[in-house]
């Protein structure tokens, strides 16, 4: 309507509705999302650095640099992947189909393990099961007499389950809104034609959930080819390569040519198999799964199964959430990891410096260098919810009220990018991008501005998508009115959209803020000692054998995540509507 | 009111002054001289590749409470890639650098501009001149092999660096991975260049003329031969002095580490002991650098920080230099006094590296490795 309005004789296209505003918001898209990727591949090519690509592909380095990490990438992706969705969509179905007690419970927790970092498990692991292998501290376990092998104390056994603790929380997220959008008419006509209850599940709710479990498969094993965290601390130890490590790995030791080469190739890895497997999902769209009608179908009765089950979830449910944060807390208290719960003193914490204990390091609340990492990364997080929801809602805003035309496919497209390219990735193309002045504007290089950037970029894909939740709240009529009265675009937002989508945006915002505060993959590149962030701080300590200080910064940023995630749905009421019956 | 603007005044004139001063000027001051500079600054960044920056932080800020000390502990290898990254982004974040990686830090950040040498006057008549050329080195530091002397009362259980290549040492030498620390490629690279050293110490070992199979010389063979026979590879020298060191173990590995680390034995628990009488040398010697970067933040305390690392005039260098005044690090000023407690440098078999030639094959070294893990 608007657009017939104005487009009559006379106007030139250039004055369209929306056009500028689809060129604005194109352009900050371009230059946060395509100008970093593409600067990236044209660094590869220089004469100088267009050796990189024989080195990682096809020379005797190759092997090493390239295929054997690719190898145990890859089966990290397929094996999570896997796992995630088995677990997932277990749990899923245990919450919305059936009648296993503590229902609600069970739904809490499911949703928590991904908002723990997953270094914080990768730690928590190492407290328990390290052995001695590499000497120091030997873990919990270690301590008491039990002989730990070296494949359950590093390597890729204990990434993977690991990594599966920690993203079965995102495929369960997925399945269960899937599930309990099942039409319960399709359900009952089977169970009146007589089918069983196995029958059902394998011949009506698996199919029609499908796409719900390849979207949840594809989502984990694109989280768990990029992850950083794990993979570092677990097997670097036994000398486990990926992707991920060994583009951290060159780009530390200042090769940077062969570092972006791997980072370009496990951007390629991680979008083929999200593209395939959106490709599967969109071949199967016949399969419409909510209607208006219908109620909730009666629940599998688990009969005696009900408690047996129950103990097999809050098995695995508490040791991906209580577990850790038990071990960790322990671990910040105990000077020996292989004494957890003995001769517990808070100096890792409050203590002064004192040369005989920990090299001198003070505790937490005395370090400057953590303080200082603390007030950045709170800082760094306030401002990337802001300038995040900010081009969210601008890019949702604009794609929702203008919806015609390339610029907006554009935008979409565009948007969703970042969710192919691994945060590690992500981070090394920045510092390809802004790590040189361009033109006038001088290099970002160890600013916090470049962090905010990069992390506005990188989670704009999330970002958007609570924007476009958040528009739909608001229902266009009321804007349409205002603008007949002569509001003009500014002003209708800031009247009408915002005041209306405050609670979503606030929602949306403090997830941003989580998002980025237990964030490593992103910014273990982007670090530099004068800007530092407490995942990386964390990471170097439990890299250098401080381990106690790495699991009470770990302690710290958990703290933090869980809390504004509780207040986030408290905000947004609606984002579990499977607990409701 | 006025007196605050007064205050400010002098302040800025003060900055002002020290902005006035050319580099070369500052290089002649006295410490008295940069003192009043330095203190108008307030503040320093120093990347050490060390831990001991904390333990030279307090003592600093204890010498002169005006100035405070940001000391980052970075290893070498990473302050290079930091350096540079920092310099073509146009950003000065470090004023002093401790760093050693010397071979790189010639032809990567000193013939490129991003760092400056600098010596205090106040020392330059007490330091030989081969170490205050190219950059000003402060000691040698090592990487040798250690043991744990409690496990081995009557002495280092190695006599022999083959001997780490057989059986009985399988996955039971400990190091820093040496593409992600320098100074473990340099004690590589040194190990492919004393080729002719490591092939007689075979001969030694084993009695026959060495088999060089897929590699290009000794020192290729040993390397893969060491990681062949499971090396552990580790992130730190910590982990290393842990690994070997502690004490109670009953079959402690081997490992090469930092001899000065001994000093730590006491306070950490362990019983590191330098296998010095292993042939052909136990490891290496290299200096560890200070220089300025080409254009400090805070050229006048920057130069404090270097005048106070080098010790002051009391018999041992008092605190400046007392966290490295320790036995297995070799002070290069000639006026302090040997640590009683080490072996003397003169009988100390570790080679000592060439930094030009080292850099020559290091690329190649570090390539050789990747093939191998």
């Amino acid at each position: 309507m608007a657009d017939v309005a104005i487009s009559g004789p006379g106007r030139r296209v250039f004055f369209r509705q929306g056009t500028m505003l689809k060129a604005v918001v194109l352009a900050i898209l371009v230059a946060l999302i395509v100008l970093p990727l593409m600067r990236t591949v044209l660094f590869t090519l220089h004469p100088d650095t267009i050796r990189a690509w024989s080195d990682v592909l096809v020379g005797r380095l190759s092997t090493n640099l390239f295929y054997k990490p690719l190898g145990n990438t890859l089966l990290i992706g397929a094996v999570v992947a896997t796992g995630c969705v088995l677990l997932g969509g277990f749990l899923a179905w245990l919450v919305v189909m059936t009648n296993v007690p503590f229902r609600k419970t069970i739904g809490v927790m499911a949703a928590l393990p991904f908002m723990i970092p997953s270094f914080a498990a990768a730690l928590a692991w190492g407290t328990l099961f390290r052995n001695d292998r590499i000497g120091g501290q030997v873990g919990w376990l270690q301590g008491l007499g039990l002989e730990i092998p070296d494949w359950l104390a590093w390597g890729m056994v204990p990434t993977l389950i690991v990594l599966v603790l920690h993203y079965f929380s995102l495929a369960f997220t997925i399945i269960a809104a899937a599930l309990a959008t099942v039409n319960s008419d399709l359900v009952e006509a089977a169970q009146i034609a007589g089918a069983k209850g196995r029958r059902i599940l394998l011949g009506i709710i698996l199919p029609v959930t499908t796409p719900a479990l390849v979207a949840a498969g594809s989502l984990c094993f694109a989280g768990a080819v990029s992850n950083f965290a794990t993979p570092a601390l677990l097997g670097l130890p036994v000398r486990m390569q990926t992707l991920s490590t060994r583009l951290f790995g060159m780009i530390e030791v200042g090769q940077v040519g062969r570092g972006y080469v791997i980072g370009i190739l496990l951007v390629l890895v991680s979008g083929i198999f999200l593209w395939a497997g959106n490709r599967v999902v969109s071949g199967r769209r016949s399969y419409t799964t909510i209607t208006g009608k219908g109620g909730r179908a009666k629940r599998f009765d688990l009969r005696g199964a009900r408690w047996p089950l129950y103990a097999i979830a809050m098995a695995v449910l508490v040791s991906s959430t209580v577990v850790p944060v038990i071990v960790l807390t322990a671990s910040s208290l105990a000077p020996s990891s292989a004494n957890l719960f003995s001769g517990w003193t808070l100096h890792y914490w409050v203590g002064q410096s004192d040369p005989s204990f920990a090299q001198g390091i003070p505790g937490i609340a005395h370090n400057d260098d953590i303080v200082r990492a603390l007030t950045i990364t709170l800082g760094l997080g306030m401002a990337v919810a802001f300038t995040g929801m900010f081009v969210g809602l601008l890019a949702s805003y604009t794609t929702a009220r203008y919806r015609a035309g390339w610029m907006s496919a554009a935008i979409t497209q565009i948007s969703f990018l970042p969710l192919l390219v691994p945060g590690i990735a992500f981070g090394a193309a920045y510092i390809a991008y802004l790590g040189a002045p361009i033109g006038p504007f001088p290099a970002l290089y160890g600013t916090f501005a470049l962090l905010v950037i990069a992390a506005t970029g990188y989670l704009l894909p999330f970002s958007v998508q609570t924007g476009r939740a958040v528009i739909q709240q608001v229902g266009g009529e009321l804007e349409e009115s205002a603008r007949i009265t002569g509001a003009g675009f500014f002003r209708r937002l800031v009247q009408i959209t915002v005041p209306l989508a405050v609670r979503g945006l606030a929602a949306g915002g403090i997830l941003i803020f989580v998002k980025i505060i237990r964030d490593l993959s992103l910014v273990v590149l982007l670090f530099t000692p004068t800007m530092p962030v407490l995942s990386v701080v964390a990471y170097r300590y439990a890299s250098e054998g401080f381990g106690q200080f790495a699991n009470a910064i770990t302690v710290i940023i958990m703290f933090i995540s869980i809390a504004a995630t509780l207040i986030a749905n408290r905000l947004q009421s609606k984002s579990q509507p499977w607990l409701q019956n | 009111m006025k007196v605050l603007t007064a205050t400010r005044l002098g302040a800025i004139g003060i900055l002002m002054s020290s902005a006035v001063f050319a580099q070369d000027d500052l290089n002649a001051l006295t410490p008295e001289d940069l003192l009043p500079l330095a203190q108008a600054e307030g503040t320093v960044t120093v990347y050490s590749f060390t831990s001991r920056i904390g333990k030279v932080e307090a003592a600093f800020e204890a010498a002169y409470p005006d100035i405070d000390l940001q000391g980052f502990d970075i290893s070498s290898t990473e302050q290079i890639a930091r350096l540079k990254a920092e310099a073509q982004a146009g950003v000065t974040n470090a004023d002093v650098v401790y760093i050693s990686d010397t071979p790189v830090v010639l032809t990567e950040l000193l013939e490129t501009g991003i760092i400056a040498p600098y010596v205090p006057p106040r020392v330059a008549d007490r330091v030989p001149a081969e170490y205050q050329s190219p950059l000003l080195a402060q000691r040698l530091s090592t990487k040798v092999l250690m043991y744990n002397e409690e496990a081995n009362p009557d002495g280092a259980p190695v006599s022999n660096l083959w001997e780490l290549t057989t059986d009985e040492w399988r996955g039971r030498v400990v190091m820093v991975d040496p593409l992600q620390r320098g100074d473990y490629l340099d004690l590589m690279t040194e190990i492919v260049l004393r080729s002719d050293e490591m092939a007689g110490a075979y001969n030694a070992q084993f009695g026959a003329t060495i088999d060089l199979g897929g590699a290009a010389n000794a020192g290729e063979k040993f390397i893969m031969d060491l990681f062949a026979n499971d090396v552990i590879l580790v992130g730190s020298t910590d982990d290393v002095n842990a690994a070997v060191g502690v004490l109670g173990q009953e079959n402690p590995p081997v490992g090469f580490t930092s001899y000065s680390d001994r000093r730590d034995n006491e306070d950490e628990g362990w019983a590191l002991q330098v296998a010095n009488g292993v042939a052909p040398a136990p490891g290496i010697i290299f200096p560890a650098v200070l220089a300025l970067s080409a254009e400090p933040n805070n050229p006048a305390a920057a130069r404090l920080v270097i005048d106070f690392l080098m010790g002051d005039e009391t018999e041992t260098g008092g605190p400046g230099l007392a966290p490295f005044y320790v036995a297995g690090d070799y002070v290069t000023r000639s006026d302090i006094p040997p640590h009683p407690d080490a072996v003397a440098l003169d009988d100390f078999t570790a080679w000592r590296i060439a930094p030009a030639q080292t850099a020559t094959i290091r690329a190649e070294v570090g390539d050789l490795i990747l093939t191998l893990q």
